[in-house]
């Protein structure tokens, strides 16, 4: 690796510096070369644009921050929350998008298993991971954003489970970044036909107050019959800024169940998409959010149906605090040959101040003639009666606003089937309660 | 909590009468509004959908609400959906608006206009 240049920014320079210090097959470079030219192209994202028309990002600088190209000083990473007490079939650990450690059970990787740090893989298994990679599930000129992780992606997790491996312990990737750091993460999970797998995704700044740039992709490519369940929880520093493009395509018989937690960031911008490409898929998609301070949440989520008798279940529940804000787009479209779908989507938020701001704004679009597609959002306060009735069986006030809100997550807990997830998101975010 | 200082936001060539300017005060967007000579700062937030005000119409009326002051009643509207906030209390003047955005302290120094940001 070369030395870090000390050039700010996302220069020509900068990019030459970081594709020189990559060893890397042609086709991959010649991507990255590619999407740097469209990044150029882009124009910066506005508020003039539907989709950022309620996330104002101009107080976000590219020339604050620049590509790491060396590897970072040790930096401490934080606790691992979902991978507490957990027997892991592996784990990878990346700091400011280099990989620092990883290991996979020696009996996955008999059965072909690859995972860990998508740099080394793609040097290693490139002919095996090329066709999937070329699929682009995240279009490389969606935006700018999307232009700079294809361009210029580092560390990484890459899983691959050939076909029929059912793989029975979860498999835990750490992102971790320094205060002013900058991770370019991309994630790219293939489960062939017939194959299972847990894969844990989690992100942390090693100063809970820290900032930096958070620039991603993730993609997950279930083919026919297989099953994933993915989670993703992102937990910056109250500084970051969090870009991220997710797409995950789910083919006939397969099944995806999803859940995202978001707790931290200064602002995240995300676009979560899942595409039903063959009959009978099945996807679960789960929320949790839980903001504060003056955090700006938002989360694009859009379940696209192309083929018939498809199921999408959508639930995201979100609960603000203090001045924050979160904003919640979710679309279902149905193509015109997806008849038999079921699709439903629903937003709920518990407002914990008066000055906190929840946009909540489902859509549907549906082209077939034979589909049942619901949708539903609500936002409300704590009941102050509720409030009272606990406090008079000896809660403290924080003690029954904390059960409350424990209570009006329930619902998205139940849905995840993953006992480690359901305590880590109950836990930090049992922290993060006030007194109202 | 501490008292911020006056920040040092623009010249009071850059922006005409009536006119406004968008400014970067201390990491928050600030839209400084120029008036029948008088100078505003509001935070560029329209609370009704969140959108920027500082492409809005800056409006003077003539006469004052506020007694004793010789200040015209000065409104900025949003550019989306004609939403009109008090330049000098940040007060909500029309629908669809409810809420006030957030008004900041300014001062004038020769030529320099000076911001103190609300703890808001």
């Amino acid at each position: 690796m070369s030395a870090t240049l000390a050039t700010t920014g996302f220069t020509q320079e900068t990019f030459d510096a970081f594709l020189a210090a990559r060893d890397e097959p042609d086709w991959l470079s010649d991507a990255r070369t590619a999407a740097w030219a469209r990044f150029n192209e882009l124009a910066m994202p506005t508020s003039r644009e539907e989709e950022w028309g309620r996330t104002d990002i101009r107080l976000f600088k590219f020339d604050r921050y620049s590509l790491a190209i060396a590897a970072p000083a040790d930096g401490i990473a934080p606790r691992a929350l979902l991978a507490e007490g957990v027997q892991l079939g592996g784990q990878s650990v990346s700091i400011n998008s280099h990989s620092t450690e990883g290991g996979l059970s020696e009996k996955w990787s008999k059965q072909g298993v690859l995972f860990g740090s998508l740099d080394r893989l793609v040097a290693e298994h490139g002919d095996l991971i090329r066709p999937y990679f070329e699929r682009q599930l995240v279009s490389t000129g969606q935006d700018k954003f999307s232009a700079l992780n294809a361009a210029c992606w580092s560390g990484g997790t890459l899983l691959f489970v050939p076909r029929g491996v059912q793989i029975d312990e979860p498999l835990h990737a750490l992102s971790v970044m320094t205060d002013g750091g900058i991770d370019m993460g991309k994630t790219l999970v293939i489960l062939e036909e017939g194959a299972e797998a847990t894969c844990m995704a989690e992100t942390a700044s090693s100063d809970a107050s820290g900032g930096g740039l958070h620039c991603g992709s993730i993609e997950l490519i279930v083919e026919k019959g297989a099953r994933l369940r993915y989670v993703n929880l992102q937990n910056w520093g109250s500084g970051v800024w969090h870009f991220a493009h997710q797409m995950g395509h789910v083919a006939a018989n397969a099944n995806l169940q999803w859940t995202i937690g978001a707790l931290g960031s200064r602002l995240a911008k995300v676009n979560q998409h899942v595409g039903l490409i063959g009959q009978d898929a099945e996807v679960q998609v789960n929320g949790v959010m839980f903001t504060q301070g003056k955090q700006h949440l938002c989360y694009n989520t859009h379940q696209h149906h192309k083929a018939a008798y498809c199921q999408s279940d959508l639930l995201y529940k979100g609960a603000l605090q203090d001045r924050s804000r979160t904003v919640w787009r979710g679309m279902i479209k149905v193509d015109e040959g997806a008849q038999r779908t079921n699709a439903y989507q629903r937003n709920d938020n518990l407002m914990l101040s008066t000055t906190a701001r929840a946009d909540s704004i489902p859509g549907l679009e549906i082209e077939a003639d034979d589909v049942r597609c619901t949708h539903g959002s609500t936002s409300g306060r704590v009941d102050d009666e509720q409030l009272f009735y606990a406090m008079t069986r000896g809660y403290t006030r924080q003690e029954a606003v904390r059960m409350i809100v424990t209570g009006f997550f329930q619902q998205v807990f139940d849905r995840i089937t993953i006992e480690s997830v359901r305590e880590a998101l109950g836990e930090a975010i049992g922290q993060r309660v006030r007194e109202l | 909590m501490p008292v911020s200082s006056f920040i040092a936001a623009a010249n009071t060539s850059e922006i005409p009468d009536p006119g406004s300017m968008l400014v970067e005060v201390d990491e928050r967007l600030v839209v400084l509004i120029h008036a029948a000579g008088h100078y505003y700062a509001l935070d560029d937030v329209c609370t009704h959908d969140g959108g920027p005000l500082s492409d809005g119409l800056v409006e003077v009326q003539e006469g004052s609400r506020i007694a004793d002051t010789t200040i015209a009643d000065t409104t900025i509207a949003c550019p989306r959906h004609g939403a009109k906030f008090d330049a000098l209390t940040g007060a909500a003047a029309t629908m669809p608006a409810t809420q006030a955005t957030v008004a900041h302290e300014v001062k004038v120094d020769g030529d320099q206009i000076f911001v103190r940001l609300s703890d808001h």
